[in-house]
């Protein structure tokens, strides 16, 4: 029987959030939009509920004077993610 | 990406595609942004030697070479310029571990050369090239890029032979092709990450 996708993880924008978070230290909002081609307000939402799940983590600051949001994948984000890629092998096997 | 919900149809190998293009895009942009790191140091490399050989020659004393601690005086800010252009652009493992390479490489370079002028006399340009065919390697290693991995070796290992046959100013021209090296590196990673 295959197994069950993470239903988070199984969307477009949400995956591809988690794809480049998975490969960077921490990354801001500006890249994650300019890498992505989502619109700020539909990414904003995406980056929500990644957070409220506890796959990452958002900081909100200041680089200089400028609003900065800084999000950063979590060992729980990195995990469902390896879990989800090796459940996506098995579909394709 | 731009519609609301989200599209749960997604097959395997649409999620996979995704996965695999994000981790391309994001590894290509952030390896663009270090190449220019390699051609900075590898072009002041180049003209500080070239420097340094030239007083060197005319005036026939080896006090010139204290014109290379210009080099990090020069380059950390013009690297912290570079780097507040590209400061939304995040760090990843392997520009993170080659920028502490790099940055090892020059601690050592500093530290030895202070040493040797001030204390203990030795081939300083043996020492320095072979450290510096050291950091290429492995940095071509961190790269998966061959070239970068043999020129390294050949400039580590032909640097130290050089070193060990010229003597005077002419052991600086082992640092300009270490400099062209770089720069070479930085425009590799630059067509290799187009």
């Amino acid at each position: 029987m295959l197994p069950k996708l993470d239903p988070l993880l199984h969307s477009e924008l949400r995956l591809a959030v988690m794809s480049i978070l998975a490969g960077v230290e921490d990354a801001d909002f500006t890249y994650l939009k300019k890498q992505t081609g989502a619109t700020s307000g539909n990414l904003s939402v995406q980056i929500d509920k990644l957070s409220a799940a506890g796959y990452i983590t958002v900081d909100k600051g200041f680089k200089g004077k400028v609003p900065c949001t800084t999000c950063k994948i979590t060992s729980a984000g990195l995990d469902a993610f390896e879990k989800y890629v090796n459940a996506l092998k098995e579909y394709l096997i | 990406m731009e519609n609301n919900e989200q599209k749960n149809e997604m097959t395997a190998q649409q999620s996979l595609n995704i996965i695999s293009e994000m981790i391309n895009d994001s590894r290509r942009t952030i390896l663009q942004s270090s190449a220019k790191h390699f051609i900075l140091w590898g072009s002041l490399l180049i003209f500080v030697s070239l420097v340094v050989y030239g007083l060197w020659q005319s005036s026939g004393s080896p006090v010139w070479n204290v014109v290379w601690f210009v080099m990090p005086a020069l380059g950390f800010p013009i690297v912290r310029i570079l780097d507040r252009k590209d400061s939304d652009i995040p760090q990843s493992k392997i520009n993170m571990n080659i920028g502490l390479i790099w940055l090892t490489y020059c601690i050592f370079a500093v530290c030895i050369s202070v040493i040797a002028m001030l204390w203990v006399p030795m081939n300083l340009t043996l020492v320095l090239v072979v450290i510096f065919g050291f950091a290429q390697c492995v940095s071509g290693f961190i790269l998966k890029n061959w070239t970068i991995i043999v020129s390294g070796f050949i400039l580590g290992i032909g640097g130290a032979v050089a070193a060990s046959l010229l003597f005077g100013p002419e052991q600086l021209l082992i640092f300009t092709i270490g400099g062209i090296m770089l720069v070479v590196t930085g425009l590799i990673i630059k067509s290799q990450y187009k």
